[in-house]
């Protein structure tokens, strides 16, 4: 019992944290949120102009406001469920401007994140039951080379090859002409646009994967049970799969719950680089805009879907394994 | 064998699959209909809301991220900002009766989209929701910033509005002729806070009406009652797309737009060899701003001798490939203005790239030439001055290089230190810096725009960007620029600029470096009459461009 009250205060604790940190750093940056409106307006070139800073302040309503007090009403807002009105959209709320962005992002790095898990694992359990073979090496170093790659310059050069010089895919954009809505239409439309993001991350995506799930199955295959399931006769697959992968799996299941921390947060430069309307973009902006409400909202759904799911990993280890729960 | 080909099958399948999405790059595309005969059928523009969700339909011209701002509420009157003529828009004229009392005339015969008459009930409801609502106020009317606040609205008749002040408030001529767009009473009367307001319908007096908007492609349509009808020759607009530099020289060679205005920095080599045109007419000047409260940045023959010291011409060479212009210290923009420049300064509009002349006035001044090929201060102190410039404006950045290298070549020991943009504007306000560059607007309420910077309730305090980030400090210049903004003889304007000209010319506060653009890419394929050397007008206000716009037929 101890462990689990225990978790749960760390749990509790780090939330805390999280939410002040995710107060105050966002304040810590230089930049006043209406003058970077007022100065989008003008141009860059362009002169500020001081009645228009005075109004916008106004407007987006923080003034004159104590930190103290701002913290304050930060967390009985967020007490209330309450994120408060994104100032890149005023007057739309928080919620609003995040429900047009997640969707985008859930479907694009959703899916890439599951394919990237099915695949890396699969490719990983392989290249390590067949380990130091060729096809191994050919997925280890190129793993390690691919890696070591920025998906944004990956991106730079599928977006450069298939957008504008061979025009196949849109460059742009999560859709073009079409109007949103459920017909076959505005789903092709959705999917030809995504295609490219998704290549783009599809091939760093499953790296982390392939990686981990290599290493710990060579691990796992080294183990004494293994010898002797192959001493007892048992067919290869299932020595492989029923028991050598799934005891190996465990730690990439464990990265993958953490993974999804990425589903709130999207592919920052990825989604940048294709324009995709997605969170990534949304956090982006939100940060060079000082738009305090948006990006608070973004930073703590993003912590808290972490956190969670390392505090449920936590909880799902003491009933695993024994070993987890007792130990101080 | 059996393996290959169920290989070789999966592959196939799955570039048959790709290819099949690939069909579909355009897909739901359709033909724009074509406008009657001596119309234009369609031009395209880069979207004006610059957010990465689109999908939030707001036309209220309040709000941060608007769909269009341009193209469906109006301002009272255009400045020209070459001539400083007013040009009558929603009203025809305006007249200070005295500096505390504004006579606007409204233009008759103008119709709401919806049908209704455009009256003067319509303006005084916007001058007065700024009141109630301070944040609607961003023509800053009931502010006392740049002149007294508004004490009444008064409207005689239908076409005549009257705004009296309690104070003398010329000063705000143009703000409120400019910047507030006029949205329809009998709609936005029971909307309350208008800031709030989510405008999905737009009643307004525009050239465009909304025709449809599917979360990224804006369509408006030419409306068909617009006072100015005749003028407008351009049947519909497609707003589409967020342009960077790069995809946006490269839409403009491809000509998937027809105009683009952000910043491309080499017109000449990116985009105008593909029958793409370009117009980067001044529209302020870029200047050093030197700290009047520093000990060297403060001393008049420092600054004088740093004018000479800079070579300007080598400085628009690097910054804008020599696409814009020296700036001039009267702070004009010449050639257009040449007419407007005071008598006594005629033929010294522009200070020389003299370094002789800039190493004598540092001479005489005291400021000793070390044994290490440095200067010190009069009173023996080392000298080294800090140049604050904002990280990733790559202009700024060799318009500092090019400054600092000018003041090594006299002896001057400075350096360029870049940091985040808004850290430099946190400099401007607290006044903790040497020099920074800074953009003097060109606009024609010039005792705001070229007083403002030299008058010492324009110093920032440290919380609000202020005009005058020098701080330069002068009780003479300050009655000046007081008398100048309560002037509503236009005879005396002249006058109080050559005063004010005399200034930046002899103290230096602000050094005149390079002249900023108001950048307007365009294709004369679809449409001509664009603003260019030849037919040169301003490109500040583009309903004004698109009412000069003709068919490319009617040229011949």
């Amino acid at each position: 019992m101890r462990y689990y009250a225990r978790k749960t205060g760390y749990f509790l604790l780090t939330l805390w944290a999280a939410v002040t940190l995710n107060f105050l750093i966002p304040r810590l940056q230089p930049g006043d949120p209406a003058e970077v409106m007022v100065r989008q307006l003008t141009g860059r070139d362009g002169e500020i102009d001081p009645t228009q800073i005075e109004a916008v302040r106004a407007m987006l309503g923080y003034a004159d406001e104590n930190v103290f007090v701002a913290y304050w009403k930060y967390l009985q807002q967020l007490a209330q469920g309450d994120l408060g009105v994104s100032f890149t959209y005023y007057p739309f709320t928080v919620g609003e401007v995040i429900g047009q962005a997640l969707p985008w992002t859930l479907g694009l790095i959703g899916v890439t994140q599951i394919l990237a898990f099915l695949l890396g694992t699969f490719l990983g359990t392989y290249a390590a039951w067949r380990r130091n073979s060729r096809f191994d090496s050919f997925i280890s170093v190129g793993s390690t080379f691919l890696g070591n790659l920025q998906s944004f310059w990956i991106g730079m050069i599928i977006l450069f090859v298939l957008a504008y010089e061979l025009g196949w895919f849109p460059a742009v954009g999560g859709y073009g002409y079409t109007t949103p809505g459920w017909n076959w239409l505005f789903v092709a439309d959705v999917l030809s646009h995504a295609f490219l993001p998704a290549l783009t991350l599809m091939v760093t995506a499953p790296i982390g994967f392939i990686l981990g799930m290599r290493n710990t199955m060579v691990q796992e295959l080294g183990g004494d049970y293994i010898r002797l399931a192959q001493a007892a006769g048992l067919p290869d697959r299932k020595v492989a799969l029923g028991y050598a992968a799934r005891n190996a799996l465990l730690p990439t299941v464990t990265s993958f719950a953490l993974s999804l921390g990425v589903l709130m947060s999207g592919s920052i430069l990825v989604e940048q680089l294709f324009d995709y309307p997605g969170m990534g973009r949304l956090m982006g902006e939100a940060t060079s805009n000082r738009d305090f409400p948006l990006m608070q909202a973004i930073l703590l759904t993003t912590i808290t879907i972490v956190l969670t799911a390392s505090f449920v990993v936590d909880l799902l280890y003491g009933v695993i394994d024994p070993r987890a729960r007792k130990s101080r | 064998m059996r393996r290959r080909r169920a290989r070789l099958r999966a592959a196939a399948a799955l570039l048959t699959a790709g290819l099949g999405l690939s069909a579909c790059a355009t897909i739901g595309i359709t033909d724009v209909p074509e406008a009657p005969e001596g119309m234009i059928d369609v031009l395209r523009l880069p979207a004006e809301a610059t957010g990465a969700v689109q999908g939030l339909i707001n036309y209220n011209w309040l709000s941060t991220n608007p769909i269009t701002s341009t193209w469906l509420y109006e301002p009272l009157m255009i400045r020209d900002e070459f001539t400083c003529e007013a040009i009558g828009w929603l009203a025809t004229g305006y007249e200070w009766e005295s500096p505390t009392r504004l006579r606007i005339d409204l233009r008759e015969g103008v119709q709401w989209t919806d049908g209704e008459d455009f009256t003067s009930e319509d303006v005084a409801f916007n001058f007065l929701m700024a009141k109630e609502y301070p944040a609607a106020d961003r023509g800053g009317l009931w502010s006392d910033l740049f002149g007294a606040p508004a004490e009444s609205v008064e409207t005689p008749d239908e076409h005549t509005v009257i705004v009296t002040f309690t104070g003398s408030a010329v000063a705000k001529t143009d703000k409120i002729l400019n910047e507030i767009k006029i949205v329809p009473e009998h709609v936005w009367a029971d909307v309350g806070d208008p800031t709030q307001y989510v405008d999905t319908d737009p009643v307004s007096t525009g050239p465009f009406v909304h025709e449809s908007y599917n979360g990224r492609q804006l369509t408006l349509e030419r409306n068909e009652s617009y006072w100015n009808a005749e003028n407008v020759k351009v049947e519909r607009l497609i707003l589409e797309g967020q342009y960077d530099a790069n995809s946006g020289a490269l839409a403009m060679r491809n000509g998937a737009l027809d105009l683009y205005t952000g910043d491309i920095p080499n017109p000449e080599r990116s985009v105008s060899r593909s029958g793409v045109e370009y117009y980067y007419p001044p529209g302020g000047t870029t200047v050093l701003a030197m700290n009047m409260t520093r000990p060297v940045t403060g001393d008049l023959a420092f600054r004088q001798a740093t004018a000479y010291a800079i070579d300007k011409e080598a400085l628009a060479l690097r910054a804008s490939f020599g696409i814009m212009d020296v700036g001039s210290q009267t702070m004009l923009k010449l050639p257009i203005q040449q007419d407007q420049v005071p008598e006594q300064w005629r033929g010294e509009e522009f200070i020389p790239h003299d370094p002789a002349t800039a190493n004598q006035i540092l001479d005489e001044a005291g400021y000793a030439m070390g044994e290490d090929g440095w200067r010190t201060a009069p009173d023996g102190s080392p000298i080294a001055l800090v140049f604050s410039v904002q990280a990733g404006w790559m202009d700024y950045i060799a318009m500092a290089d090019v400054v600092v290298r000018s003041l090594q070549a006299v002896g001057i020991d400075a350096k360029v230190v870049t940091t985040d943009p808004n850290a430099v504007d946190s400099m401007k306000k607290s006044g903790e810096y040497d020099m920074v560059l800074d953009s003097i607007g060109g606009g024609c309420q010039r005792s705001r725009d070229l007083g403002g910077r030299l008058t010492t309730s324009q110093i920032p305090d440290g919380d609000t960007i202020l005009l005058n980030i020098a701080r330069y400090d002068d009780p003479e210049v300050d009655q000046l620029v007081e008398d100048w903004s309560a002037s509503t003889d236009p005879a005396q304007e002249a006058g109080y600029l050559s005063e004010i000209v005399d200034v930046y010319m002899e103290q230096m506060p602000y050094i005149a470096l390079q002249y900023s653009p108001v950048r307007l890419i365009y294709r004369e394929d679809n449409a001509v009459g664009w603003p260019s050397e030849d037919d040169p007008y301003p490109t500040n206000n583009m309903l004004r461009v698109i009412t000069t716009l003709r068919p490319p037929e009617d040229a011949a």
